[in-house]
């Protein structure tokens, strides 16, 4: 089975990724708000694994020899807003599988929710925090707008440090509509701009929901030790780590991960931990199941 | 030969620059970016220094090659002295200073001279430009006449104050004990007598039985007695096989004169069919032979005169060619290396 992160590692291409974990998870794992009646076709699109075979258009098969989908535009009051950290702490890579690093997953992550969004016809946009900017892709929807969105996520680099409050505070022209906002982020930095903007976006009723993303090394402290270690992103010297210093280092990460856990509870904010070495299917079903689980109750 | 030049070898802790800038390159130590690294512990960089070198290759030429230039430098001879007088501090101060304006040399460096001088000079020369000149001005005993003239590279005048004659010749006394048998005293008296006459009448030998401290000879011409052990003296005269040391002694012939010689706890013994001398021949024999053995030849001072350039080359003052060469390939492995480093 190709699904493992470590063989999905090797391939720079979003659209095959998507491809396996959303065939992995079967359907309905995340329910549409707008369903039902009313669906106006759109356009046909060839099939893919994983498409419902009941949207195949048999006719068109019969004529044409091939599969395709019917593409339906459906009203959807939902705005989904994709929202990538890409700070150069995002580069931290796996210590156990060669090619995975937090950026990867992420990245991957939110391209597997875009063609969900997608697919269930909700218009959905792109946030990026990189290099001390926001690059802001509109919401909308389509199969152009998710190609759109799957180029921009490739060409981003994880690089520099997040924007300021004010440069974010400035581009979140968007929360006017209700809107569902899913987060991904290492969320080392907290409380930080980015924090503050998401705090804000749900003091304003959108639906946030955040993936904190960690290494297995990270959680276990299992660095080699007598390396120097900079921060990417904090030019404070050196750091090291000796045996008798990962007890600390242990309970310092946990103090802050408590601190943020808490803090999300309190805003009610959603709220998934991740390692990037885990399955991107798994992660993902995890991260919306919790989202559902509330939308439930 | 001990100069200035051997400093240079205390110039040898320069070796310590490139072993230091080598070292420091290393110490610029990677370190690799950790997101959580603000969790840890913040550390000193200077803990990371480590005793490594980098580009030991390089490293090691650079070493040799400084080495090299030192031990280059060491036996390299910059010429750096004029016109000198060489001038002993014995002398006359007046009768130098005249000697020296004469000889045209009032500007020159007065330096004192040094013991020996003609030999010193001979393997000290190529510390002198070649357009210099020397005077060596000193008394008559401090410069001995050496038996070929001297070759130097340089325009020598020697100048020497010649020993003041003495008026009255100073008379010696000679102790000599005789020990014979009364037939043959007669001759060694004659002998004696016939010595003071050679010696111009300046010398007289004064004959007794037994020695003391001033005993320069004793003459054991007793056959058949053996001699008292506690005699001494620095030279003995014996009849043959007076003396047991004599037995198998090597022989000798000066002068005409046969002689069998031994070194004893005694003294020198010399042993002899040939005296007493019975003629006057036999008698000049053996003065001159003891004159020239036993009392050495006089010093024969150098007289004053001026010494033409006699040799082109100096010993000493280039250093040897291979070190050049060494020295020039070493340059060109480190440059090669130092580009090669870079690209």
């Amino acid at each position: 089975m190709l699904q493992t992160s470590a063989l999905m590692a090797h391939t720079t291409d979003l659209n095959l990724i998507i491809r396996h974990v959303l065939a992995g998870l079967g359907h309905g794992i995340h329910a549409g708000r707008e369903r039902g009646a009313g669906v106006e076709f759109s356009e046909y699109r060839a099939y893919a694994p994983g498409d419902e075979w009941r949207r195949v258009d048999w006719k068109l098969l019969a004529r044409a020899d091939r599969y395709y989908v019917r593409e339906a535009e459906r009203d959807s009051h939902v705005a989904i807003w994709l929202w990538l950290d890409a700070t150069a702490s995002m580069a931290e890579p796996s210590r156990e599988i060669k090619g995975v690093d937090k950026l990867w997953f992420a990245r991957s992550m939110l391209a597997c929710l875009a063609a969900i969004a997608q697919r269930q016809g909700d218009a959905f946009g792109l946030v990026v925090c990189t290099g001390g900017r926001v690059e802001f892709t509109p919401a909308s929807r389509g199969p152009r707008q998710l190609q759109r969105v799957l180029a921009q996520l490739s060409r981003t680099k994880a690089d520099g440090v997040l924007p300021s409050a004010e440069v974010l505070k400035s581009n979140l022209h968007f929360a006017r509509s209700p809107s569902l906002i899913f987060a991904a982020s290492d969320f080392l930095d907290w409380p930080s701009p980015l924090s503050e903007a998401l705090l804000r976006l749900r003091h304003l009723q959108h639906d946030v929901r955040i993936l904190a993303l960690r290494t297995q090394a990270e959680v276990d402290a299992s660095f080699k030790t007598g390396a120097a270690y900079c921060d990417p992103e904090q030019a404070d010297g050196l750091h090291r780590l000796t045996a008798a210093d990962r007890a600390a280092y242990r309970q310092q990460l946990s103090t802050h991960f408590e601190a943020l856990a808490t803090q999300c509870r309190q805003h009610d904010i959603v709220r998934h931990e991740a390692c990037i070495e885990q399955p991107l299917g798994a992660v993902l079903r995890g991260w919306l199941q919790l989202a559902g689980a509330r939308a439930r109750c | 030969m001990l100069s200035t030049q051997v400093l240079w070898w205390l110039a040898l802790p320069i070796l310590l620059v490139p072993i230091w800038l080598h070292r420091q390159k290393r110490q610029r130590l990677k370190a690799e970016p950790l997101a959580t690294a603000r969790f840890l512990p913040a550390s000193a960089p200077e803990q990371l220094r480590v005793w490594e070198w980098s580009d030991r290759l390089l490293l090691l030429a650079r070493c040799l090659l400084l080495v090299a230039l030192i031990a280059w430098l060491a036996v390299t001879v910059f010429p750096w002295r004029g016109d000198t007088v060489l001038l002993d501090a014995g002398v006359e101060k007046t009768w130098a200073d005249e000697q020296i304006r004469s000889a045209g040399y009032t500007a020159a460096a007065r330096e004192p001279m040094p013991v020996d001088v003609l030999p010193w000079l001979h393997s000290h020369e190529h510390e002198w430009r070649g357009d210099a000149r020397l005077l060596i001005v000193g008394a008559a005993d401090k410069i001995a006449m050496p038996a070929r003239p001297p070759q130097f590279a340089h325009a020598v005048a020697l100048r020497v104050k010649a020993p003041v004659v003495a008026g009255v010749v100073q008379k010696s006394e000679h102790h000599i004990v005789l020990a014979t048998t009364p037939d043959r005293a007669q001759a060694w008296h004659a002998l004696f007598n016939a010595f003071g006459v050679a010696g111009g009448g300046n010398e007289r030998y004064v004959l007794t039985d037994t020695p003391d401290s001033k005993t320069e000879l004793i003459v054991w011409d007793m056959r058949d007695a053996a001699a008292p052990a506690n005699w001494r003296a620095p030279l003995w005269w014996a009849a043959p096989n007076a003396l047991p040391e004599l037995a198998a002694a090597p022989s000798l012939n000066v002068n005409g004169l046969t002689l069998k010689y031994a070194d004893s706890a005694r003294g020198r013994l010399w042993a002899s069919s040939a005296w007493p001398a019975q003629d006057a021949d036999g008698a000049r024999a053996i003065y001159e032979t003891w004159q020239l053995l036993a009392h050495g030849a006089p010093a024969y001072p150098a007289p004053s005169r001026t010494l033409d350039i006699g040799r082109s080359a100096m010993p000493g003052a280039l250093p040897a060619a291979w070190l050049a060469w060494l020295l020039l390939a070493l340059f060109l492995l480190e440059r090669i290396l130092t580009h090669a480093r870079r690209h």
